[in-house]
């Protein structure tokens, strides 16, 4: 960690014990032997897997049959109610009901996922490597109310100690990033992206520094969000997040704290935030292929209470 | 807030004495400033014990449902777990030194 900027100490060491001077010649060679960064978009990762879980409220009930080694064909129902955005503070649920069919096709250089949904809305994903290096993904929301469908495409290139995107998407939105491994453990990155339907252009800069007992992220964009994620793996089993976000126009500030716990039969994970809601996931697993899943929200102060459960078979 | 409550309590007695001039023992107890202050300090507790009741009430109810959500959980799970350890440990010992699988 501290190795790195000042080497002449190191050296200066070096002398007296045996140890050290390995070190610095491994950190040498490190400059030509960086691992590669994890996407740009990816960065928050590990925090927003512990601290934001798919909370819901209602039941659902989750079947996958894989019909052979590629393909399988996934069933899933929800019924619970649903929050619709309204103008007033507080929070208007109407009750839904919906089935979901989906067909996977998942392959190592090919990966094809639809989703049908009985209110007619569907969402399709590719994910293919053209090549060695280079990786398309493509994402297409399609929905019978017009001006809500989406699509974009992404073209990934994976170097040697670095990444890079590029994006294309309907509404004129282009947008390209790039991110560095500067030593073994950080890695820099930039963004830029231009929206040409609303006029929008913007830039920004993420940082990430990982361990394998911590990863610390940083973000910051034009459109004035300011993000910033902490995790610290206690043990194997259990690991802490935390994570700060700000948004510099809308001058709204938002801090979680969660753990993460993942037994032998079942992952845990408890948030808190600054807003005063505190959530809870559980999955716990049953048998081979069968989860229960129990998720419970609780805003004391917006009196909003969602509880859920839920069952998942096959996978 | 306690000022207020005070200023309040003191027009009380006030009219009662412009109402009723009669000099009776109970008029002239009940006058005097021990009484009066004494009544005023007891509405003051009776107000802020309320308050307080009805606070920590609250504050109780949140903390203890946060609890519920967020920390019973996580102790059953980790009692299962430990049984569960402790079943391979006890299975482990009974079979022996040889592993069983």
């Amino acid at each position: 960690m501290s190795g790195v900027a000042p080497p002449p100490p190191n050296t200066a060491t070096a002398t007296a014990f045996p140890a050290p001077p390995k070190k610095t010649e491994d950190e040498k060679v490190n400059y030509l032997d960086l691992p590669c960064p994890i996407p740009y978009e990816e960065i928050h990762r590990e925090a927003l897997m512990s601290l934001k879980p798919e909370l819901f409220e209602g039941m659902r009930f989750d079947f996958t049959k894989g019909l052979n080694q590629r393909f399988s064909l996934s069933h899933s129902v929800f019924m619970g109610p649903t929050e619709v955005p309204s103008q007033s503070s507080e929070t208007i649920k109407i009750p839904t009901a919906h089935y979901e069919f989906g067909a996977n096709f998942l392959d190592p250089k090919l990966m094809l996922v639809g989703r049908m949904m009985t209110d007619g809305r569907l969402n399709a994903r590719v994910r293919c490597d053209l090549t060695e290096n280079l990786m398309l993904k493509a994402n297409a929301q399609l929905t019978n109310e017009p001006h809500m469908s989406h699509g974009i495409f992404n073209f990934d290139y994976k170097g040697k100690d670095y990444r890079s995107q590029f994006q294309i998407g309907n509404g004129a939105l282009l947008g390209a990033n790039y991110i560095q491994s500067v030593t073994r453990n950080l890695s820099l990155g930039g963004e830029i992206f231009w929206a040409g339907q609303h006029r929008k252009s913007g830039i920004g800069y993420a940082l990430r520094y990982n361990t394998d007992k911590m990863v610390a992220t940083g973000q910051v964009a034009s459109t004035g969000m300011v993000a910033l994620s902490y995790v610290q793996k206690v043990s194997e089993k259990v690991s802490l997040a935390s994570d700060f976000m700000y948004n510099y126009m809308s001058r709204d500030v938002t801090a979680s704290v969660g753990y993460d716990y993942i037994l032998r039969q079942c992952r845990l994970r408890g948030r808190i935030d600054s807003s005063g809601s505190v959530a809870a996931f559980l999955e716990e697993r049953l048998n081979m292929g069968l989860n229960f899943i129990l998720s419970a929200e609780i805003d004391h102060k917006k009196k909003d209470y969602k509880f859920g459960f839920g069952l998942a078979v096959g996978e | 807030m306690a000022s207020q409550a005070r200023r309040g309590g003191v027009s009380l007695p006030e009219r009662r004495s412009s109402n009723n001039e009669q000099n009776s023992i109970i008029a002239r107890v009940s006058q005097s400033p021990i009484v009066v202050r004494g009544r005023q300090a007891a509405s003051d507790a009776g107000f802020v014990a309320k308050k307080l009741l009805k606070s920590t009430g609250k504050a109780a109810w949140i903390a203890g449902t946060t609890f519920l959500v967020l920390v019973v959980p996580l102790i059953i799970e980790m009692d299962r777990e430990q049984q569960m350890n402790d079943l391979e440990l006890q299975q482990a010992s009974i079979l022996g030194s040889s592993p069983p699988k």
